[in-house]
Parts: structure tokens; sequence; C-alpha cells
């Protein structure tokens, strides 16, 4: 049982979205830093070293695939889960050739996005071990 | 003595008129008419002198007269009239030959001049030919290679040239795969590998552009049935391909613009109706969930829009596999029954023994079947029947599969257009049942992508049955 809270950084453009699913994992005790590009979220995964990383895949500035990139450059391991808007996108596609832990759809239940959180860290600390 | 020297002077005497006489004879002759003068040919040996043509005859005719009796002018008078008439009779006789083969060297030439005009019109007509062809093959937007058996370019058109960046002058005779880049070469090869038209991507880099080529090949087989060679057409399909790329994007981001905010909308309510945001009053839980309730209609609604949307532009991959129609059936029942039963309705499923698998979308055909199922329901009042039936069609080869109920029906002018997007029957049904109008719409694109057919049969008050079919 781990004391600090597991902390899951959000990326998503749709900031309305950004409040929803902070407020839903907040509920569910887990710590939320968030961000609206892929810039800033290359930088918050740096500078803050979160547990997982929940990451929409377009969104201007930097989109999910170039972050995701940026990100695999200096960070091998974090588990990333790509937010989809919808089934069958070409990018979600992509996505999996750069490893990532699952993909969660938009339109789905928050439910199911928790569960993919705790597979991905389970799978994570089974790694580390 | 005196006697015999007599005699002998006598003889000498006769002798001599004799032989002038005959001289004088044979001049007479010679000096005939102009009938004799026509028959005057120049004898090429003595250039100066004529010799008399009938010469010969002449003589002939004379010497037998002369063994004859009678005088020298008789002699004379028969030989001229033979003569003459011999001429005359020569002499038409010789003029019927030259007027019979003047005429057959006149019909002779017209004929040679005929079929010298027919071969001129000929070959004129095939040079025209050739040439119509050639300016086809040259102006075809498409570039057209011609190789033979041994993979040597035989035609190559401007267009060729220009897509495979190469000159026909440098390749005419060549082997095709000579000069080309290592990208083109693979392609090509894999396309003169398979005999039948094939379509390959041959990327060409020329002028530092990069092209998407399409390649679509064909044997050349003479009438013997042997292969003399292979015509491909290439075409530039670079446009298309970007025109392909942007649809697939666009398709992409109306489907994220029209989804997230009801996505957001979705999330906030159940956030608040499972009270995560604290305690609500029923007034407000009943608001809510009037504002859920709708929410989902439209997400449906938006859902079977962007789907159909997709399908129709060709841009659904189907994931077919063989499955098990039986199964399918099950499952969309099973999803089905509860709702069916707030009406009572009973659903009956009808399963031939021993069906094929069929090659299919599962998922899609389980849509297929939600929506034929769904309609029957929405369409059928309380207490009714809905009978699924599944087998092979008359002849064994596709499966066909019906839903009939014993609804309301529909009208029998109504029967093509419910298959039309947005159609909805003019009936009233119980607004709490979704109706996109689009559902029916769907299931036949999803049907027809498949390579099987639908379509209804029904009477007002009678119930309808909406029956499609799959190949094997």
């Amino acid at each position: 049982m781990e004391n600090k809270k597991i902390q899951v950084l959000v990326v998503d453009d749709e900031n309305d979205f950004l409040q929803l699913m902070t407020f839903w994992l907040e509920s569910k005790g887990y710590s939320v830093i968030v961000a609206s590009n892929g810039e800033s979220a290359v930088g918050l995964v740096k500078e803050k070293n979160p547990n997982v990383v929940f990451m929409d895949l377009r969104m201007p500035v930097m989109d999910g695939i170039e972050a995701i990139k940026k990100i695999r450059e200096f960070n091998k391991d974090i588990p990333i889960i790509i937010i989809s808007a919808y089934v069958d996108d070409p990018k979600a596609k992509e996505a999996i050739d750069y490893g990532i832990s699952g993909v969660f759809y938009k339109g789905k239940d928050f439910e199911e996005g928790l569960s993919l959180l705790e597979v991905a860290l389970r799978t994570h600390r089974k790694l580390k071990k | 003595m005196s006697s015999l020297l007599g005699v002998y002077i006598a003889t000498i005497l006769v002798s001599i008129v004799a032989a002038f006489l005959l001289v004088q004879l044979s001049k007479l002759s010679g000096k005939g008419g102009p009938v004799v003068d026509k028959k005057r040919i120049k004898d090429p040996a003595y250039s100066d002198s004529y010799i008399p043509a009938d010469a010969p005859l002449r003589h002939t005719i004379s010497e037998e007269i002369s063994e004859l009796g009678g005088s020298l002018q008789q002699h004379q008078e028969i030989s001229t009239k033979l003569l003459n008439a011999v001429n005359e009779e020569i002499e038409k006789r010789v003029e019927l030959n030259i007027q019979e083969v003047s005429k057959k060297y006149e019909t002779l030439v017209q004929e040679k001049t005929k079929n010298e005009d027919i071969a001129w019109k000929k070959y004129n007509k095939v040079l025209n030919d050739k040439k119509k062809t050639e300016a086809v093959i040259r102006s075809v937007a498409e570039g057209l290679v011609v190789v033979d058996s041994e993979g040597k370019v035989i035609i190559m058109n401007p267009a060729a040239e220009k897509l495979l960046g190469v000159s026909s002058r440098d390749k005419v005779g060549k082997s095709l795969l000579q000069n080309l880049r290592e990208e083109q070469l693979v392609s090509l090869a894999k396309s003169s590998a398979n005999p039948e038209d094939r379509e390959i991507e041959l990327v060409s880099t020329q002028d530092e552009t990069k092209k998407i080529l399409r390649a679509s090949s064909a044997i050349v087989e003479n009438e013997n049935g042997q292969t003399v060679g292979m015509v491909s057409v290439l075409s530039d399909i670079t446009k298309q391909k970007q025109l392909d790329r942007m649809k697939d994007n666009f398709v992409a981001s109306v489907s994220h613009e029209l989804r997230t905010p009801l996505v957001a909308i979705d999330k906030s309510i159940s956030l608040i109706l499972n009270k995560n945001a604290g305690e609500i009053s029923e007034t407000q839980k009943q608001f809510l969930s009037i504002a859920e309730r709708n929410l989902k209609r439209l997400t449906l609604l938006v859902n079977d829009l962007l789907d159909l949307s997709k399908l129709e532009a060709g841009k659904t991959e189907l994931k077919s596999k063989p499955s098990s129609i039986d199964k399918i059936i099950q499952e969309s029942v099973a999803g089905l029954k509860n709702w069916a039963e707030t009406k009572a309705i009973n659903i009956r499923t009808t399963i031939q023994e021993g069906l094929p698998e069929v090659n299919v979308d599962p998922d899609r055909i389980i849509q297929v079947f939600n929506n034929l199922i769904g309609n029957a329901i929405k369409f059928t009042p309380d207490n009714g029947d809905i009978v699924v039936e599944a087998k092979l069609d008359n002849q064994g080869r596709r499966l066909e599969v019906s839903v009939a109920d014993n609804g309301i029906g529909i009208a029998k002018e109504d029967l093509e257009k419910v298959f039309d997007k947005f159609y909805q029957s003019g009936e009233r049904v119980p607004s709490d049942v979704n109706g996109t109008g689009v559902g029916l719409a769907i299931a036949k694109e999803i049907v027809e992508l498949h390579g099987g057919k639908i379509w209804a049969e029904s009477e007002k008050g009678a119930g309808a049955k909406f029956t499609f079919t799959l190949p094997l």
C-alpha cells in the first residue's frame, strides 16, 4: 500500500472532458494533473513523472502521437493509455506502434477508463519487479 | 548439119524470150495495187529496201499457174485476182485478230486499273485505321506499355514515358526492367507474376514529385492461346489517393467533433445522477433522467448517421470470418428479449438443420438483425408474433434469412421506399422507441456490402416480412 497517491496525467484539448475526468478520478482517490496539448504534456512527464498518462490523440500544437514519440525518447516504460473518440480511428492504430497500455473510448463509461488504468498500473508494477 | 544448128539457135531464142517474158511477168505482178503496198514491211536486214510481205505467196501462185496452160496475160490476170482475194482475206482476219486482242487488252487494263483502285482504297483505309489507333494510343491519358513474351518493350506511349520517367527511344526494344528504379522493379515484377488483371501501386520518383501509379496488366494471347506478351495500363492515381486520405481524415474529424460534446454532456449528467457530486432531489433526478434519455437518443442518431456516412463513402471495412448464422440470430434475439416481453410479443426462431457457416462480419450482421427485429417489435401490437427464419435458398447457393411479424404492415407503394434514408412510416408509434429513420438504410448497406440483397414483403394490416440473402 503506497502512502503517496497515484498520480495520473490526463491530456486532452477538451477542457470540459478534462474537468469531468479529473473529478471522477479524484473521487476515486487518485491525484490528477492535466495538460491540454502534447507539448505541455511532455513537459509535465519530464517534470512530475506521473504514474500513468491518459493521452488524447487529436490536439492542436502537438498531437498525441507526437507527444508519445517524444515521451518515449526519455521514458520507455511509463504506461500510456490513449483516449480516442471513436473506434477505427487510424491514429489509434498508429499509436500502438509506440507502446501503449490501452485505448479508452470517450463514449464508454468512466468505469472502463478506471479498469484500464488499474490494469496498466498492475502490469507496470509487474514489469518493474 | 544445118538443121541441128537451126534447132539449137531456135531453142536459145525461145529460152531468151521465155526468160524475158518471165521477168516481165514478175515485174508486172510486182506493180500490184495499194493492197500490196500495205503489206510491205521494212526488212531489218536490208535497211533501204522494202520486201513485199506477200512475196513468197506471189511466187508460189505464179509458179503453180505457169505450169497450167494459157497466155501470159491470162496468167497475170489470174495471179492478180488470186493475190487480191487472198490479201483481202488475210487483211480481214488480221483486223479481226487485232480487234479481239485490243478488246482483250482493254478489258485487262480496265480490270487491272480497277484492282489497283481497290488495293489503294484498302491500303488507305488500313493506313487511316492505323493512324487512328496510333493517335488513340498516343493521346490516351493513361500510360500504355506493351512488352513481348521476353519482357522487351514493343510499344510505349508518351503518357507512359512521362509516368515512368523514361523515354521510349531508350526503352523500345530493350527490357522494360532495365533502367527502372528498384521499387518500380519490384512492383512491376509483382504485376507480371500474376497473369490476370492486377492493380499494383507503383511508386515512381520523377522530377522529385512522388507519384502513385496503378498498373493494370493483362496477358496478350494469340489465336492459338500462346502468350505473346503483356499489356499494362498505367494510371496516375496520386490525386485519388490524396482525396481518399482527405476523406478518411474528414470522417475521423467529423466523428470527433460530433461525439465530443455528446460525451461531455453524458458524463456530466451521469456524475450528478450517480450522486458523485452530492445528493440530488427527486425533481432534479427526474429532470436529469429526461436529459439522459434524450441524450441517448441523440447519441444513437449521431452514431447511426456517422455509420451510414462511412458505409456510403465506402470507408467501412468488413471484419469477415466464418460465422454461424444460428449464433448470430440467437445473440440478437437475446438482446431484444426484454423489450419484446414488455409488449408480450413472442419471438420464435426457425433455423434449418445443417446450415453451413457464412463468411460475414458478425458484428455487422447482428446490427442488421437488431434493426429488423427491433422494427418488428416496434410495429407489432401487444401479444403479437415474430418469426425469424434461416434456410438455404431454392438453388442452395445462398443463405436466406427472414424476419416476419404480424403487425401493422407496410403499404405497397412504400415497400421500396422503406430502405431510403430518413424514411419513416407515418404511423404513430410510442415515442420512447428510437426511430432514426436510418436503420433500414444501414441494414441495406451492410447486406449489399456482403454481396447480398434485402427486400420487404408486406400488405397494409397484414404484417411484414423482411428477407435478406448472403452468399455462401
